[in-house]
């Protein structure tokens, strides 16, 4: 990732943990609930070249470790983005066309996202958290599938939007 | 075969995944400086949660409550504009009305047992991302609130305090997986280990062989000692189902709990239990059934012509 594009990229992802802390988090959904923050991450990060989504994936896991409400050790999110976006960015952004249509984003950031919940709640049970019962873990990796599905048309078309406007003109 | 660029980009991979796994060690070895950023993160979103809570709460119910928009005309338009004025003070009433409701329940019930207790809004909810079901108030240690002290809503139990700044605290809900507490039968002294399971059900372990439990039994809060984190006599749920499995070596059964955890707006802050145990005190009082009417007919004989 090119230096100049790291506050941009910062600024973005801390100001939507603080839409996802502040406005988010208080929405009752129907089923479990939504994290516009990895729908979005994960939107991203398909765009995104190897090594810059890796960097964003670190930073993006460290303000998503931040939030007070976490019952997780720090750093547990940033070594699942970190992986995610190693993931998404090499192996899955290979297998797919060069251009990437909504279709195949949203499938990305539904699939991706639920994959990321899980991942987190494997780490977490390593590393001796509580996980719940199995219902209680598939109604929110389920319910949090369905909503980054219905919602697509709102975060997708902003992550291709300030994905673009982070690029420096030689990236463009 | 592997180009320079990839190798590159796995290296720096690599070396992001040491540094995570560095510094979930330190965490895990209680560096205080991670658990600061926490708390620091804290106290700045509070005030911003605060805001929003305000404005949030009477907008996101006064948009579902609007139903036809798109009307042209200028009188309609300016009808409109006055109706949804006043639907959004009749919410917002609605809104304070019942915050007020919950806020006379729950003083009632500390006020039965003698509580000294302090209340507080709920200005945010923990995220899918966190698996964790907590709440954040808007009060802190400024309002002598601590870590390790029991919450209340009008019902009963809705969790203990699990971190606090000094204008804000967050709450661990009674549902959270990690979640477990003491109880004791209302009326007996059979006692158990309710825990969360994420949802409306909770999970009931008695501790003895000879404990009987059976479907309604009202469950208390069993108390700690030097009341933290949980004051005695606090109701926590009505038993749903008793297993009767061959073999188990004490009773276990399924709780449903007294508060309805996800439309939490007032709740109050145990500070210290003057009175001690309050005993069976609080236990809610049972649904009384409507009278029914019963009417016998005694058939006649029909008259012979």
């Amino acid at each position: 990732m090119e230096i100049n594009r790291l506050p941009k990229v910062l600024l973005i992802f801390l100001s939507l943990f603080l839409v996802q802390e502040v406005l988010i988090n208080q929405i009752n959904f129907l089923v479990a609930g939504f994290s516009l923050y990895l729908a979005f991450f994960m939107a991203w990060v398909i765009q995104d070249q190897r090594n810059s989504a890796v960097v964003t994936g670190f930073i993006a896991g460290l303000i998503l470790d931040l939030s007070p409400t976490l019952d997780a050790p720090f750093g547990l999110w940033t070594l699942v983005l970190t992986s995610m976006s190693y993931v998404l960015s090499s192996n899955v952004r290979a297998a797919l066309d060069a251009e990437l249509s909504p279709l195949v984003m949203l499938s990305v950031a539904v699939l991706a996202s639920s994959f990321a919940l899980a991942l987190f709640l494997l780490f977490g049970a390593i590393l001796g958290q509580e996980v719940g019962s199995a219902s209680y873990l598939f109604r929110s990796i389920s319910g949090n599938a369905l909503w980054s599905a219905l919602l697509s048309p709102l975060y997708i078309p902003l992550a291709m939007k300030l994905y673009k406007i982070t690029l420096t003109a030689r990236q463009r | 075969m592997a180009t320079r660029g990839s190798n590159r980009s796995r290296l720096l991979w690599v070396s992001l995944l040491v540094t995570s796994l560095f510094i979930i060690t330190l965490d895990l070895r209680g560096v205080s400086l991670l658990s600061s950023l926490r708390s620091g993160t804290q106290s700045v979103l509070a005030p911003v949660e605060r805001l929003a809570t305000r404005v949030f709460s009477p907008v996101g119910d006064f948009f579902s409550e609007v139903g036809n928009l798109g009307r042209s005309s200028e009188k309609i338009d300016k009808l409109e504009e006055e109706n949804q004025e006043l639907k959004s003070q009749v919410i917002f009433n609605e809104n304070t009305l019942a915050q007020l409701e919950s806020l006379k329940g729950v003083l009632d019930l500390a006020g039965k047992a003698r509580y000294k207790t302090v209340s507080a809004r709920v200005i945010s909810k923990g995220g899918t991302g966190t698996f964790s079901e907590t709440i954040v108030l808007d009060i802190g240690s400024d309002s002598g609130v601590r870590r390790d002290m029991t919450v209340i809503a009008a019902s009963g139990l809705v969790g203990v305090v699990k971190s606090t700044t000094a204008s804000s605290s967050i709450v661990l809900l009674m549902n959270d997986p990690s979640f477990r507490i003491g109880v004791r039968v209302a009326g007996k002294q059979d006692m158990g280990i309710l825990l969360g399971q994420g949802d409306k059900n909770y999970s009931l372990q008695m501790l003895s062989a000879t404990s009987a439990i059976s479907v309604g039994d009202v469950l208390l809060a069993r108390g700690s000692s030097g009341d933290k984190p949980f004051v005695p006599g606090v109701p926590v749920g009505r038993v749903s189902y008793v297993e009767n499995t061959v073999g188990q070596l004490t009773k276990e059964g399924r709780v449903n709990g007294f508060v309805d955890l996800n439309s939490l707006s007032v709740v109050s802050v145990v500070l210290s239990a003057v009175a001690g145990d309050p005993g069976d005190a609080l236990v809610p009082q049972a649904p009384r059934p409507a009278p029914t009417v019963t009417v016998f007919v005694t058939p006649s004989p029909t008259p012979k012509e």
